[in-house]
């Protein structure tokens, strides 16, 4: 089959490829790009692991191939902290609130609450609930994310 | 020499120490085994039977041998021959076991069974390959069913009449015949729970690395113990232990399923003496659901006999559990442990118990959080339904019988050797968290309205760090490297136990080192102490012992040298902080960075008989057994009879897990294994329709509990010590022996009013609207 | 899990797409945002030769009003529907209907076009288009036509769109003055498809019901008009109607309904008479009070 050239912007890097028009974004970002904080957790849209922001906006980066981000700008996980490596107000609620275990899905957490933040920075519970409700997770049992996620919309309360 | 000013508290256990996984975690930086990538390495991918029973007649792999980028298409007679040794230390050497090839051979006994492994360029190409691979089949009947199994005329495996993997027994019933006769009231119920899974969601992978030229075979994998794995597979392969290196940094979930290798990885490490350079093996979701395992799956007659007040007098229990095809490990002791923890942490005079582990040609049981948890279901259950019959309260009656501080020591009636447990205070501390009482109340008024809550409760008692076998013992090994740094090496396996942290805390206590100046390493055998790594409730325990072992040690020679070096006596110095003082003047020391710099570089100036360097290594073995944790759950819900949706309202979880290292580490486990729970009860079905075709092999029909199904999870501690180092317990696998009873508790008690009583899960909420049908019909039948 | 090899074209206009579909027949399938098709090339439940990527192709995104209708590109994503300020204004049902479609992360990729013309039966768009009379507008070689949603729906998966046709953009009637809207779905968990679902729009003349559109999903093998549900309250008096009673008709005479591991036949048709129940009171509260 063709391969399609491909030109984006990951994390604030051009990256330009030749690539298979089947090779899924999560795919080209972990294996051409290097970036292996995006997870693959189910390759089938449910779990979230592979969450990033394309072109602003949370997508799944299994339910993408890499040819239809042509031309688009990517934030993964990567591209979160700061480049010194200070922690985002979100990665740091994380941290500050026992928001992970193992980690696997944490990548894809820390992307959606970030996007949900971004829309609405100061959610009911209930719409933090439903806002991380496409993502799994199970070592926490999620009482330390949404008490994260909490912190994170307003550290005032913390 | 002037040194800063001793801190106050030096006490980093106890406290909520941020994770030291984190920073790398948040980032994108950790490494999991699909995130290694090795120069030229391949990638593998399984063909898998479509069928649950069926002979193999033939397979061609021309087809797919003719894809570009295909390298190889291994299938039985490939790679079976190459097994040396096949046994985990996990049970021993010496243990019945049960069959266990890497591919199939003549004959296919699950849907997922692997049946040949492709080998191309990338995995794209694998699976192009996989669909090109033609097995010719000869479909046979299948066992799908375990509860029939033992009737069925076909075996799932020859050598099993009866598809019987095993059985064990206490005394026999008659035995108790006067107790369950004489008693005014004995329950008994048959009480089914459907299967369910560990569900990581890092599925699991292994990437080899085989050197023909050395001899020397490198494994990077997802697993809970990389010592096991190197043992195994040094065993497997006919390797000399010391030519196999593990190594493991970060592992994204086990919950049991990453304990021992499996078939998939035994044929990786078989395979990867065949293929030039590296090979990697991520499994899919939809392998993870077929084949990585099921557990859960069981049934049982229970029954309590009652006095008129509600004492209990007798318990017995007949358990048959479903072991699937290919059981890992060999199932039938822990399989025992149903049986003899049934009475849990009630006075129980007498009790007896028998287990069967029955073959099916479903996906093989593998330990999952808790593998005994239907001990703890099955007596709650009745507890509740004995409570109602009786017309008495349920806290009330578990009042009567939960075993009270002054009887312990105690023997349950199947010997086991309680001691050191709370049951009765963990259990009033929960009620009292909700206000029980008032929840009566409110749930009365709210009947008034057509509105169904209920509230229920679990209590256990478990045997946490269980020290035999691959578990006997923990090594450690601490380096005050020369700048007064400290490096902790222990074997690791964590999947998301947070043990680089607590390793981190419990060092720097037992050093006196600052804790921004300990950092460990783990999960790579070639470097780290033998250890059993993550399984059985036992990290921290465990870790803590070998910590304080070693630590002595490095303790005294820090002392010796400080002391020397400040003209003081040894009893008078004390260690915090990475000072070394003397006690009474604490505007003087000597840092360990100075000791170091003594310690390897001025060896002449070490007090006499004080060894050069700061470097130990020791090896913990623990006097108990067993130390027993306990904990209480109460959870209420409201259900709605229409659609038969259960929300939880409040969840409460008392335990006693002894002092904590870490509340939040401890908080962390508890409500990871609750939300496992309430999923396996509403959730989450393993389920395989009557050809033994699974049906729940995506994310769309395997229902994980999400954000918006768990309530906010309140925490009560009581402390009692245990007799292992600092008091510790184990409490990583607790939170998922007490939610399923808790919350099928308090759906059978919001339903009550309908005369439901369950015995038979998932509480889908078609099977809840279903109850409430038949407990009607019932009603309408028997008033007509 | 990785989808087949596939060839891929991203046209830059609807008559170069649709010449592709036609040129290249059954082989080929139009890609949108992908979030029901990509799971399915991922698990090789469909395999194409050729995908047709429609991002390129211009005028098939906006919201915008149109001869006293909304009209939408079909290629607009759920977030932006959901976003907008004029479809919660002129098309409250579909407005509320959105942010049960899957979560959050597929709705920014996901489009309206993909989601009616990929039928899934328990999907809300294709109901919500039934409840409201929504029409569709199509493409193909032989040119445009507009198809009303009661035509759409033909079958499991299947519309009455040709191989070389493209929905291209769907017209919703605005909303008119005393008429209220609910969706009301059961779902084992928030975000999964529905096990029963309903969509309700009432409009009210006078003192009674002028219209009443009743829109199921996830009952049957595509989403269905409850039409003798319909039939009943058209003309009637709100005030004498048993919401119950609504609810029981509505799924009276369904035929086909799914049946899996999470409800049988008869559960889901039970959930569904009290998912049209409670939507309908909800809906009818709403046009009385507007």
């Amino acid at each position: 089959m063709t391969d399609v050239d491909i030109q984006l912007k990951v994390n604030g890097t051009v990256r330009r490829a030749t690539v298979p028009p089947r090779l899924v974004l999560a795919d080209f970002l972990r294996v051409n790009c290097g970036l292996t904080g995006t997870h693959l957790g189910c390759e089938h849209g449910v779990c979230g692991a592979c969450t990033i922001l394309l072109d602003g906006e949370a997508v799944r980066a299994c339910l993408v191939f890499a040819v239809q981000a042509d031309g688009s700008e990517i934030t993964t996980i990567e591209g979160i902290a700061a480049p010194d490596g200070a922690l985002s107000p979100v990665q740091a609620a994380f941290r500050d609130h026992h928001g992970l275990q193992c980690g696997f899905c944490t990548p894809g957490f820390v992307i959606s609450a970030t996007a949900l933040l971004q829309e609405n920075p100061a959610p009911t519970d209930e719409e933090i609930r439903e806002g991380l409700s496409g993502n799994l997770c199970r070592c926490t049992g999620y009482q330390g994310i949404l008490n994260a996620v909490r912190a994170a919309a307003d550290p005032g309360t913390d | 020499m002037s040194a800063p000013e001793a801190p106050e508290t030096a006490g980093y256990a106890g406290t909520r120490v941020p994770r030291v996984e984190d920073a790398r975690l948040l980032t994108g930086h950790g490494t999991y085994v699909d995130d290694v990538t090795r120069p030229g390495m391949l990638h593998a991918c399984f063909v898998r039977s479509p069928l649950a029973r069926a002979k193999i007649l033939g397979i061609d792999t021309a087809g797919a041998l003719a894809l570009d980028g295909v390298h190889a298409v291994l299938v039985a007679e490939d790679l079976n021959p190459g097994v040396h040794e096949q046994w985990y230390t996990l049970i021993g050497r010496d243990s019945p076991d049960t069959p266990r090839p890497p591919l199939a051979e003549d004959e296919v006994r699950f849907v997922g069974d692997p049946v040949a492994l492709v080998i191309a360029d990338d995995r794209y190409i694998a699976e192009d390959a996989v669909e090109q691979v033609v097995v010719d089949y000869d479909p046979l009947p299948p066992v799908v069913d375990y509860v029939t199994a033992r009737e069925s005329g076909e075996l799932v495996h020859a050598a099993y009449p009866g598809n019987l993997a095993g059985e064990l027994a206490g005394p026999p019933l008659d035995q108790l015949a006067p107790a369950f006769d004489e008693a005014a009231l004995v329950v008994r119920e048959t009480i089914y729970q459907q299967a369910y899974a560990q569900v990581p969601i890092e599925t699991r992978g292994l990437v080899t690395e085989w050197s023909a030229a050395t001899g020397e075979l490198t494994i990077w994998t997802a697993t809970q113990s990389p010592h096991e794995v190197r043992l195994f597979c040094s065993r497997l392969l006919g390797l000399p232990e010391h030519r196999v290196r593990v190594m493991t940094r970060d592992t994204g979930g086990g919950f049991g399923q990453k304990v021992v290798p499996q078939r998939e990885d035994m044929c990786i490490m078989l395979a990867a003496l065949k293929v030039p350079g590296a090979l990697k093996w991520i499994e899919d979701r939809q392998e993870n659901l077929l084949s990585a395992g099921q557990s859960r799956h069981e049934h049982a007659d229970a029954r309590i006999a009652f006095d008129a007040d509600g004492g209990i007098l007798a318990a017995a229990i007949d358990y048959t559990q479903d072991v699937g095809a290919y059981p890992v490990p060999w199932p039938v002791g822990t399989a025992a442990a149903v049986g003899m923890f049934f009475p849990g942490p009630y006075r129980i005079p007498q009790a007896t118990w028998s287990t069967a582990c029955v073959f099916s040609n479903t996906t093989g049981r593998n330990a999952y959080r808790g593998p005994w948890q239907f001990e703890s279901v099955a007596r709650e259950l009745l507890l509740d339904a004995g409570a109602r019959r009786l017309g008495l309260d349920p806290a009330e009656l578990r009042r009567r019988n939960l075993l009270r501080r002054d009887e312990l020591p105690y023997f349950n009636p199947n010997g086991m050797p309680y001691d050191d447990i709370t049951p009765l205070e963990t259990f009033e501390q929960a009620l009292q968290m909700l206000d029980y009482e008032s929840f009566r109340k409110e749930q009365e008024q709210a009947r008034a309205q057509g509105r169904f809550l209920g509230v229920g409760t679990c209590t256990y008692v478990e045997p946490t760090t269980a020290a035999m076998a691959l578990h006997a013992t923990e090594g450690a090994t601490i380096r005050i490297e020369p700048s007064g740094k400290v490096n902790v090496y222990v074997s690791g396996g964590s999947a998301g136990n947070s043990i680089e942290t607590t390793v981190v805390q419990l060092t720097a206590d037992a050093l006196g080192a600052a804790i921004e100046d300990v950092n460990t390493i783990q999960g790579d055998t070639a470097v780290t102490p033998f250890g059993g790594g993550t399984g059985g409730s036992r990290s921290g325990s465990m870790t803590a012992g070998a910590i304080a072992d070693t630590a002595a040690v490095l303790r005294e020679r820090i002392t010796a040298i400080a002391a020397h070096r400040l003209e003081a006596d040894a009893g008078d110095v004390e260690l915090t902080d990475g000072w070394a003082r003397v006690r009474g003047t604490p505007d003087s020391g000597v840092s360990f960075a100075e000791i170091a710099n003594l310690a390897y570089f001025q060896p002449e100036a070490l007090p006499p008989g004080v060894p050069a360097g700061l470097e130990a290594s020791g090896r913990y073995r623990p006097e108990a057994p067993i130390i027993w944790a306990n904990a209480s759950h109460v959870c209420t819900c409201e259900v709605d009879v229409v659609t038969g949706k259960v929300t939880l309202l409040r969840y409460i979880v008392s335990e006693d897990c002894g002092p904590m290292i870490n509340p939040n580490v401890v908080e962390g486990q508890i409500a990871g294994g609750t939300v496992q729970g309430i999923g396996g009860v509403l959730y989450e079905h393993l389920a395989y329709d009557e050809d033994g075709n699974p049906v729940t092999t995506t994310f769309m029909d395997y229902l994980l509990p999400t954000t918006t199904d768990v309530p906010d999870i309140e925490y009560g501690h009581i402390e009692t010590h245990s007799p292992g180092p600092g008091g510790y317990k184990g409490v990583g696998e607790g939170g998922a022996i007490g939610a399923p009873p808790a919350v099928i508790n308090a759906v059978a008690d919001a339903l009550a009013p309908f005369g439901v009583e369950i015995t038979r899960l998932p509480l889908s909420p078609a099977a809840i609207v279903a109850l409430v049908d038949e407990a009607q019909s019932r009603q309408t039948g028997e008033s007509a | 899990m990785k989808p087949a090899p596939f060839e891929y074209h991203a046209p830059a206009g609807l008559e170069e797409a649709v010449g592709l579909l036609a040129e290249l027949g059954d082989e080929a399938k139009a890609l949108a945002g992908g979030q029901s098709l990509i799971p399915m090339l991922a698990l090789r439940l469909a395999v194409f030769d050729h995908l047709v990527d429609l991002r390129r192709v211009a005028g098939l995104r906006g919201i915008e009003r149109r001869d006293g209708s909304l009209w939408i590109g079909a290629g607009t994503t759920q977030a932006a529907i959901q976003r907008s300020a004029e479809v919660a204004e002129a098309v409250p049902l579909l407005a509320r209907a959105t942010p049960l479609i899957g979560h959050f992360q597929i709705r920014s990729r996901g489009t309206i076009g993909g989601s009616i013309a990929h039928a899934d039966a328990a999907a809300e768009y294709p109901a919500v288009a039934l409840a409201l009379g929504a029409e569709f507008e199509a493409m193909s070689p032989r040119g445009g036509r507009t198809i009303p949603a009661a035509e759409f729906f033909t079958g499991m998966w299947t519309t009455a769109l040709a191989d070389d046709e493209l929905l291209t953009g769907i017209r919703f009637p605005v909303r008119p003055a005393r008429s209220g809207y609910a969706i009301e779905e059961f779902a084992r968990r928030h975000g999964d498809f529905a096990l029963a679902g309903a969509a309700v729009a009432v409009e009210l003349d006078g003192p009674r019901i002028r219209r009443c559109g009743i829109g199921l999903f996830g009952l049957g093998p595509t989403a269905l008009r409850a039409a003798a549900a319909e039939a009943e309250l058209a003309g009637a008096d709100p005030a004498g109607v048993d919401a119950e009673e609504v609810g029981r008709l509505a799924v009276s005479a369904l035929e086909s309904v799914p049946a899996d591991l999470h409800g049988s036949a008869g559960y889901r048709k039970r959930v569904g008479a009290a998912m049209v129940a409670r939507a309908w009171q909800r809906a009818v509260q709403e046009a009385g009070d507007d």
